[in-house]
């Protein structure tokens, strides 16, 4: 299968978790591009950001329009996911990111079994 | 006051997390659900319009960086949304006790991913060039 192929397929299952989740995009296109399509991880984790931003305006504006979905709830998350993404981007080089997926996985563990709660 | 200072802050930390493609929009999605309370669409909604802001304003860095791989970028964007529309559309008239069930679902799912699919951790730094 060509590499292009295989990135119609990964975000295409992008898509999927980003409209019926509303996130988690990216958890599921990162493995896929370094795992499927050699990508490094550097490279999966900013083409992912990439290719998850336009999904995100038009899975948004369906929430917007099919659900009863708060500006005014969302605004602060706008300014700090503002703040937090520009950070991001500059210090991207230097994360280390085996700790931090360590500790993300528990937290995912925690809140997916608080669901069934 | 304080209702914002909170969500300002979660919304920092994890939009450090979201402009590196780290998951930072899932965590959120696990904040608003497990710990503030927001009910479940409202929760995903939120971290969409989150995510913009956060991915757009890291992106620039990324491409000076030569991080991104330009040729996968079309379509993976193009069957993305697709695919993204059905599913919101679904998503949005499901039932919330339903989803949250699913949702759960992924998350336990991608937890154990996290946790014991092995990553390897790339020097600081290594410059590359797209694909």
């Amino acid at each position: 299968m060509g590499q292009r192929m295989r990135a119609v397929i990964s975000g295409g299952l992008a898509g999927l978790c980003n409209g019926f989740f509303g996130g988690g995009g990216g958890s599921v296109l990162v493995p896929c591009l370094t795992k499927w399509c050699h990508l490094s991880q550097r490279e999966a984790f900013a083409t992912s950001v990439a290719v998850i931003l336009p999904l995100c305006v038009l899975s948004a504006g369906i929430y917007l329009w099919r659900s009863d979905l708060s500006l005014v709830a969302a605004l602060p998350y706008l300014v700090g996911g503002s703040i937090g993404g520009f950070l991001g981007g500059r210090y991207f080089k230097c994360m280390n990111v085996v700790w931090l997926r360590k500790l993300f996985g528990l937290l995912l563990l925690y809140g997916g079994v608080r669901c069934f709660l | 006051m304080t209702d914002w200072v909170l969500p300002l802050v979660v919304g920092t930390v994890t939009g450090i997390l979201s402009g590196c493609g780290v998951g930072g929009g899932t965590l959120l999605l696990v904040y608003l659900t497990a710990f503030a309370g927001v009910d479940q669409h409202q929760a995903q909604g939120i971290n969409l319009l989150y995510f913009l802001p956060a991915a757009a304003l890291a992106l620039p860095s990324h491409w000076k960086q030569g991080y991104l791989a330009k040729p996968l970028l079309l379509p993976a964007i193009l069957s993305g949304l697709l695919f993204a529309a059905l599913a919101a559309w679904i998503s949005t008239g499901l039932e919330v006790e339903i989803l949250r069930k699913w949702f759960g679902g992924f998350l336990i799912l991608i937890g154990i991913h996290e946790l014991f699919v092995k990553s390897k951790q790339e020097p600081c730094g290594n410059e590359k060039n797209g694909v």
